[in-house]
């Protein structure tokens, strides 16, 4: 899964980029995953007016 | 009555919107920090040194410059080679070299380059694309451009062309006289060879690998 | 002309919808000599350059499209605050500065057109760079407008209501405007220069004044068919949220060749393959809202058109249509960095290019015009005229026919001169001369004309329709 690093200069990134989809999954999964934190927030929020 | 929905609450997509936006905008700006340093230009020492680097020190300009298939990143790269004379010398200096490159670079904005051809591929669609003309077939020895301005080497060529352009029948679309100084013509064609010797990812695929007869002709 | 308007913010914004009526006259005028010269080689040769002409289409394209959205932001300002706009004499003030600085800007364009190599030329004369050609001065002359017109927003906004809408325009204009200085610099590193010319081009027009048309929309659906407020600002923070999520990153599709590290094809790859989504959601969004508000119209019994502007709404419908189309599918088209590799930089870029910034930009802008004219007017419901239907008809067959045209051209290029050639000077010409792309480049220029043929008709008809009787007033 973990290919030898090809790109000229080696970066954060660059290793980051390795494998097959790893930095397009790791910068998705960390815009996305935190919205969860939001819904929860929210979803407490309008339980409690609702009340 | 059914609960309110999350999903079609207002705040909870502004806040999200905020979220995306504000952690997009500093994605982008960590990816910069990453991306500046790989791109800011080589020196002479790396040159000197053999350090590969994306962007190459104008020094390039003392070297041969080839574009060959890659095999570990599977196209083509720049590859710098030998020391090669460019107008007649192989030693320009970091500072001489820097000088060129500043004159042809100020050139190619001063002189509209972009709004007919493509530089790295960005600019207009009118005439060939420049990311790799220092490495065109047409300008080599052999090539039909260096033949028609009748001098010897590819920058006199080029230099040659450049400052006039309009007396030499290429194509029916012509490049205009753009009132081009022979010094300007020399740090054009040392902006044009530097671009070549930058690292593209392989961009233009396959450049100059096909010669001689095309549609029968 | 008798005026209905009491709001100067709205005066304001009718001076310059004006302005970036005649400029984008000018975009086209200069077009039509470019896409001359690709069938006549000889037309004006060294009097008015392909460059010349093609820099002054691109620029006038950018100054129109700014100067309509300063104005569209004018216009609603007054509607969503509830108050006049904060610092309306600084504005007019700068008004009359941008303009004269984009006409002293063309005039050298035109006249003085290149200059020797050093930085005199890229303070006083051309940048060089596509579409920031403009020389420093005027940079700066526009960094400091923008910031009249942004102080203009927010003291506006944190007086008066500040609506959704509103909050989104703030947070977008401020980053429009500052995105501008990052274009203003040089460097003789032309990967680094690229980099930074990205952010003003990319950030512009796949993030921020899309964020605009998402905003303009949501106030023209309040506006024009009453839609409710609360549903259309949940849309809207719903496309903020996924046209920044692509858009952003999307940048990474700009630095596929540029001299970038190679991770930036799958970052460019995979954000920018999302950008159409919000396209899509914009879509959706004013088809269901107008068909929502027709439907709860005639469960009342009344068989009445919701539409209160239909010019303008037509508009607005095209726009929903020609983004998802334009910057979405054509953008879509090459986008991957294993296509992107053969059509960067070809006709086919430019096809992209013609029906985005039209679908996009140009036609939610026309919309506001038209809505311009009613509120100058005092007109309640306001009617296509003939007029109306025939300027829309011919400007969007115009556009499409020479998007099809221009596609058509770039598919030779990328098999001849990219594919098969390996982008030589020799590739280039032997796609340029293939007859698909001959042919092409007649048909775009056939189209190009009859494009500017509706624009005439557009034109007299934004003059002459407020004065129609058949309007309700």
């Amino acid at each position: 899964m973990f290919e030898p690093f090809v790109d000229v200069v080696p970066s954060f990134f660059g290793w980051l980029n390795q494998g097959p989809l790893t930095m397009t999954i790791f910068l998705h999964t960390i815009i996305i995953l935190p919205m969860i934190w939001i819904y929860k927030q929210e979803k407490a929020r309008i339980e409690k007016e609702d009340a | 009555m059914a609960k309110r929905s999350v999903w079609s609450d207002n705040r909870f997509w502004q806040r999200s919107a905020a979220w995306v936006t504000g952690f997009a905008s500093i994605l982008l700006i960590w990816l910069t920090f990453d991306t500046i340093p790989q791109i800011t230009m080589g020196t002479d020492a790396d040159l000197k040194g053999g350090v590969t680097k994306r962007v190459p020190g104008p020094t390039v300009i003392n070297y041969k410059i080839t574009y060959e298939m890659d095999a570990k990143r599977m196209h083509e790269i720049p590859v710098i080679g030998d020391k090669e004379l460019f107008f007649g010398r192989d030693d320009w200096s970091e500072e001489e070299a820097g000088a060129l490159l500043h004159l042809g670079k100020l050139g190619s904005q001063a002189k509209n380059c972009m709004d007919c051809h493509t530089l790295l591929g960005n600019g207009a669609y009118y005439a060939p694309d420049l990311t790799k003309a220092w490495l065109d077939p047409a300008w080599g020895p052999e090539g039909s451009m260096q033949a028609m301005t009748g001098k010897s080497t590819k920058e006199e060529a080029m230099a040659e062309f450049l400052q006039h352009p309009s007396t030499y029948p290429t194509h029916a679309r012509m490049m205009p006289d753009l009132g081009i100084t022979a010094e300007e013509a020399k740090g054009l064609v040392a902006f044009l060879k530097h671009m070549s010797s930058i690292d593209t990812n392989g961009f233009p695929r396959n450049f100059g690998r096909m010669q001689g007869a095309v549609n029968g002709k | 002309m008798a005026s209905s308007l009491t709001s100067e913010s709205k005066k304001l914004a009718t001076w310059y919808f004006t302005f970036a009526a005649i400029i984008f006259g000018a975009q086209l005028l200069f077009g039509l000599v470019a896409a001359i010269q690709y069938v006549v080689p000889g037309f004006l040769f060294e009097l008015l350059d392909f460059s010349i002409a093609r820099i002054l289409h691109i620029n006038a394209l950018v100054v129109w499209m700014v100067f309509a959205m300063f104005g569209s932001v004018y216009w609603l300002l007054p509607d969503e605050t509830g108050i006049e706009t904060v610092g309306i004499g600084i504005a007019k003030l700068l008004y009359w500065i941008f303009v004269a600085a984009i006409v002293v800007v063309i005039l050298v364009y035109l006249f003085i057109q290149v200059g020797p190599a050093d930085q005199t030329t890229i303070w006083f004369i051309t940048e060089g760079r596509e579409y920031l050609e403009a020389p420093r001065w005027a940079d700066i002359g526009i960094v400091v407008v923008a910031l009249g017109f942004v102080f203009n927003l927010y003291a506006t906004g944190m007086k008066g209501n500040r609506s959704g809408i509103v909050t989104v325009l703030m947070a977008d204009m401020l980053a429009f405007a500052g995105l501008y200085l990052a274009g203003m610099g040089y460097t003789d590193n032309i990967s680094m220069d690229q980099y930074w010319w990205w952010w003003v081009i990319h950030l512009w027009v796949e993030a921020t004044w899309e964020v605009f048309v998402g905003a303009i929309a949501a106030y023209g659906l309040i506006t024009m068919i009453g839609a409710h407020r609360k549903v259309v600002e949940m849309w809207l923070w719903i496309e903020v949220a996924m046209l920044f999520g692509s858009g952003i990153l999307g940048i990474g599709h700009h630095y596929f060749w540029i001299g970038t590290p190679e991770y930036w094809w799958e970052i460019g790859a995979l954000f920018s393959a999302l950008e159409p989504l919000p396209l899509v959601a914009m879509f959706i969004h004013v088809l269901y809202d107008w068909g929502k508000m027709q439907g709860e119209q005639e469960a009342k019994g009344e068989a009445k058109s919701v539409i209160t502007n239909k010019p303008a709404f037509t508009w607005f419908v095209l726009n929903a249509f020609g983004n998802f189309l334009g910057a979405g599918i054509w953008g879509f088209f090459h986008t991957l960095p294993q296509v992107n590799l053969y059509t960067h930089g070809t006709q086919f870029t430019s096809a992209h290019g013609h029906l985005a910034f039209f679908g996009a930009y140009a036609t939610i802008l026309i919309g506001m015009f038209y809505l311009a004219v009613q509120g100058k007017n005092g007109i309640k419901v306001m009617h296509a005229t003939k007029k109306s239907i025939w300027a829309t008809s011919m400007i969007v067959g115009g556009v499409v026919g020479m998007t099809i045209a221009l596609t058509v051209a770039g598919y030779v290029q990328v098999l001849v001169s990219r594919a098969q050639m390996g982008a030589t000077w020799a590739g280039f010409f032997d796609g340029q001369s293939g007859m698909w792309f001959a042919q092409g480049m007649d048909w775009r220029l056939v189209m190009g004309v009859i494009t500017f043929l509706g624009f005439l008709i557009l034109v007299v008809d934004l003059l002459s329709i407020g004065k129609n009787a058949k309007h309700e007033r």
